[in-house]
This record gives C-alpha cells, sequence and structure tokens, in this order.
C-alpha cells in the first residue's frame, strides 16, 4: 500500500430528509382537508409501494387502501391524538403494513422489471446527467432496471430499510419509527442491505456510477 | 479503529458526525481494504439515490379521494336503527338497516349509548335509536327454534371480503357442533390465517347468526368469547353441544 492512499471518490446522495420537517401537525379530518394530505403523499407513498412490491397494479392498489385507512383511523382520533401524529412516518407505516398483508403468501415478484425504469423521467433530466442522448438514455434505463431488479431481491425488511434510507432519504430515527424498530436494529438493516446490493451488483456500480458523479474529495 | 467500527459507521458519517468522521477518514485512509469497500457502499447508495421518482396514474389521487367520499356518504345515507329484543339470553340489542339486521350485541349492562358507541366504531355508520319492529321479533324466535338464521335478514356487507368469507364459513358449522379456527381458514382457502380468523371472530357484529361460538381451538378448548367463557358453553349446551371427554 502507498504512504498515502488515493482519496476517495464520495457520491452525491440527497441528505436525509430533516427530523423537525418531517413533523407534521394535522387538523380535524374531512374529505376537504383530507384531500389535501392525499395530493402530498400520493406519490411518495406510491414510490415506496412501488419500490417494494415491484409492480405499478400492486403499488396503486396499496397507496388506495393505506389513504382508506389512514382516513378510517384520522376520523376515529380525539383532536389531542392528532394533534400529536407525525403523519408523514404514520402514513409511510400504514403503506408498509399494507404491502407486507399484500405480499404475504404471495411469492417474490418475477414480473418484466424492464418496464418498471421511466424513459421520460430519465429524459426530464435526473439530478446529474447532463444534455440527454438517445442511446446514454437507452444505457442508463437498463443500469436503473438492474438497480431496481437487485432491490427487489432483498428480503423484504431489508428491501423496506434501505428505499426508506437512500430512496426516500429518511433519517434512521425516522426509519425506527416507521419500521418500529430500535435504531441500532435500523442500521444494522441497511447496511445488510448494502452488503446483498453490493455483491448483487457487484462490478456494475462502477459502470451505473457516471464519471461525473464525484462531488467532492474526502478532505 | 478497527475495520469492522469503522463500517458500521458508514452511514452515520453521511448525517455528519465531526469526530467521528475524522477518525472513520483516517482509518480509510490507511486501510486499502477498507477504501475499496467504502467506494462500493457509497456506490450502492448513490445508484439507488439515482433511481427515478415514479409516477402514479394522473387519475390515483382522484380515485382516492371518491373512493373516501363514497365512504362518507354511506356513512351519512343509510343509518342503523338500534333497538332491543328480549331473548332466552335476556335482552339482546340490535342495530338493523331497513330489513336487514346489521348488528347485535347480548346486553352487558352497558347501556344503548355505549352501544351506539360500539356500532359505530365497528361498522362506520351514523346510528339512531328507534322502535323495534314486528319482524324482528320473528327472527329471533325463529333463531331459537332452529339456530339458523335466513341470510336475506341478515346484512355483513358493511365488513371486509376476509371477515365475510369467515363469518359465512362459521355458520355453516351444524348447531351442536364445533370446528376449529384452522377448520374455518382451511374452508376459505386461507389455510395460514386461522389468527385471522380468529380476529375476524372476534370482531364479529352479529354473534349467534354468525355463529363464532361454534369456533374452538384445535384442542378442542372453548378458547375465548366477547361475551365470556361461561356463555360461550352455555349457548352451545343450548344447541345441543356436548363436550367430548
Amino acid at each position: 500500500m502507498t504512504a498515502l492512499a488515493p482519496l476517495l471518490r464520495e457520491y452525491w446522495v440527497p441528505a436525509p430528509a430533516q427530523q423537525k420537517k418531517a413533523v407534521k401537525r394535522v387538523g380535524a379530518p374531512g374529505v376537504d382537508r383530507f384531500d389535501t394530505i392525499v395530493d402530498e403523499y400520493e406519490r411518495r407513498l406510491y414510490g415506496f409501494a412501488l419500490r417494494m412490491t415491484g409492480n405499478r397494479e400492486d403499488a396503486e392498489e396499496i397507496v388506495q387502501d393505506a389513504f382508506v385507512r389512514a382516513y378510517r383511523a384520522l376520523a376515529k382520533m380525539s383532536p389531542e391524538q392528532r394533534a400529536e401524529l407525525r403523519l408523514q412516518p404514520w402514513l409511510y407505516t400504514i403503506t408498509l403494513n399494507v404491502t407486507r398483508n399484500r405480499l404475504r403468501g404471495k411469492r417474490p415478484t418475477n414480473v418484466a422489471l424492464d418496464s418498471l425504469a421511466d424513459p421520460d423521467a430519465l429524459l426530464r433530466g435526473s439530478r446529474h446527467d447532463g444534455p440527454a442522448q438517445p442511446e446514454k438514455i437507452l444505457e442508463q434505463n437498463a443500469d436503473m432496471a438492474l438497480v431496481e431488479r437487485a432491490l427487489l431481491q432483498l428480503p423484504m425488511h431489508l428491501r423496506a430499510a434501505a428505499t426508506l434510507r437512500f430512496i426516500e432519504g429518511r433519517s434512521h430515527p425516522e426509519i425506527a419509527e416507521i419500521l418500529n424498530q430500535p435504531i441500532g436494529t435500523v442500521k444494522s438493516h441497511v447496511h445488510r442491505a448494502v452488503r446483498i446490493l453490493r455483491r448483487i451488483l457487484g462490478p456494475q456500480i462502477g459502470r451505473v456510477v457516471p464519471e461525473g458523479a464525484t462531488v467532492h474529495a474526502m478532505s | 479503529m478497527r475495520c469492522r467500527e469503522v463500517e458500521a459507521l458508514w452511514d452515520d458519517i453521511r448525517e455528519g458526525m465531526p469526530p467521528l468522521r475524522a477518525a472513520v477518514h483516517s482509518h480509510l485512509r490507511a486501510c486499502q481494504n477498507c477504501q475499496d469497500l467504502y467506494e462500493q457502499y457509497e456506490g450502492v447508495a448513490y445508484c439507488l439515490s439515482c433511481l427515478p421518482q415514479p409516477e402514479p396514474s394522473c387519475d390515483l389521487a382522484k380515485r382516492v379521494i371518491e373512493h373516501i367520499a363514497t365512504l362518507q356518504q354511506k356513512y351519512r345515507s343509510t343509518p342503523i336503527v338500534l333497538t332491543w329484543v328480549q331473548t332466552r339470553l335476556g335482552r339482546i340489542y340490535v342495530g338493523y338497516k331497513g330489513t336487514r339486521i346489521a348488528f347485535i350485541g347480548l346486553d352487558r349492562g352497558d347501556g344503548p349509548d355505549k352501544v351506539r358507541e360500539q356500532i359505530e366504531h365497528r361498522l362506520h355508520r351514523h346510528v339512531d335509536k328507534g322502535q323495534t319492529p314486528d319482524w324482528l321479533g320473528k327472527v329471533f324466535d325463529d333463531y331459537f327454534k332452529t339456530w339458523r338464521v335466513d341470510e336475506d335478514t341478515v346484512d355483513i356487507s358493511d365488513l371486509t371480503p376476509f371477515e365475510q368469507e369467515a363469518l359465512k364459513a362459521a355458520a355453516r358449522i351444524p348447531p351442536g357442533e364445533v370446528r376449529s379456527y384452522a377448520w374455518v381458514a382451511q374452508t376459505i382457502g386461507r389455510p395460514k390465517a386461522a389468527r385471522a380468523v380468529g380476529q375476524a371472530m372476534a370482531r364479529n357484529p352479529l354473534p349467534l347468526f354468525f355463529p363464532c361460538h361454534r369456533v374452538v381451538d384445535s384442542t378442542g378448548a372453548l378458547h375465548n368469547y366477547g361475551y365470556g367463557i361461561e356463555m360461550k358453553a352455555r349457548i352451545l349446551t343450548m344447541e345441543g353441544y356436548r363436550p367430548q371427554r
């Protein structure tokens, strides 16, 4: 080994959401108020359900079911309970429970996941890419499908931890609250998920990660 | 710091823990193996964070709102009328919708207001106190003669499909006989759902009519009953059940 090893690459990964931001206070639910909750969280919960199931139809049904459950539960809560409620983690928890119920007994998904990666999303331009070129887009799309497929190979509890951490950008305490687990367990699950993904993706990681992704080297 | 300790902190340092961050970095600089692994770790995190935000169908939110509006409308539309009848088992509170019974509850001395709360909580419908129509007495007279109820006189449409199936399966158990939770689960094609069947029985809004008292555990023990295990034994005895010893 050289006296001073080369500097490490660090990639730009969205910072986990701040705790403060996650605290949402809600008032008495009615359809008029509840639709704002649906509008605000629909895409996020759908994204989470889709990453967990790998199936668009399942994900939409899960989101629908989760909102209905949330609505019913809110309707039964006292004003004090509603004021205390941390809406975002709670909605994730409900979505996860519905997902678990749905997937229980179902065999792991093996649908054609290539349809999952959305070419339009890449065309719209993600965080890092410059001007879009058709062949580049196709290649990136295939890479994203690879990552999606790898994620779906994880056991459900590890998939949930990795999805919440890296895709949804939640902090460890928030994930602990969503999964109802100690923070140490969450950390260990995130870590184990990454270890397995590292093994599955292996040498392809370098191919998926573009050179330009290096944002800053370690100081 | 050892390699293992450093590895456990990779995810933490992303959230910024300056003292440990420095220690982790100094270890990484000196350890090529950890450095390679760390790079792969960051690579995986990066790959996941790059997955595009998937878009649901454009009408998903609309469908959710409409579905909830339907539920609300349902809550307000057909209220449940609460009344009571006197039977061989004492006073029984009855909630009916039109000409069908949606809830029955043996009197535990709670009083009608408490029962009303229970029904609203369980069936998500508005409940009004009302009169006892003539047909109601006949339904109970017939029930206590045959220990069966005509399915046209009951309404379980407010329950989940699973609960409906479990209760209908329980209704196939002949009076004076018992079956296990596992048997019910098997009958509805969900052999692993014995515990869920237990939940459905515990939440049964029409005890007696959907005979959750005929569902016992796999050893034949009476297990449990919302009105107490003595009441379960009493109803079964009235039906002619003789426990096997």
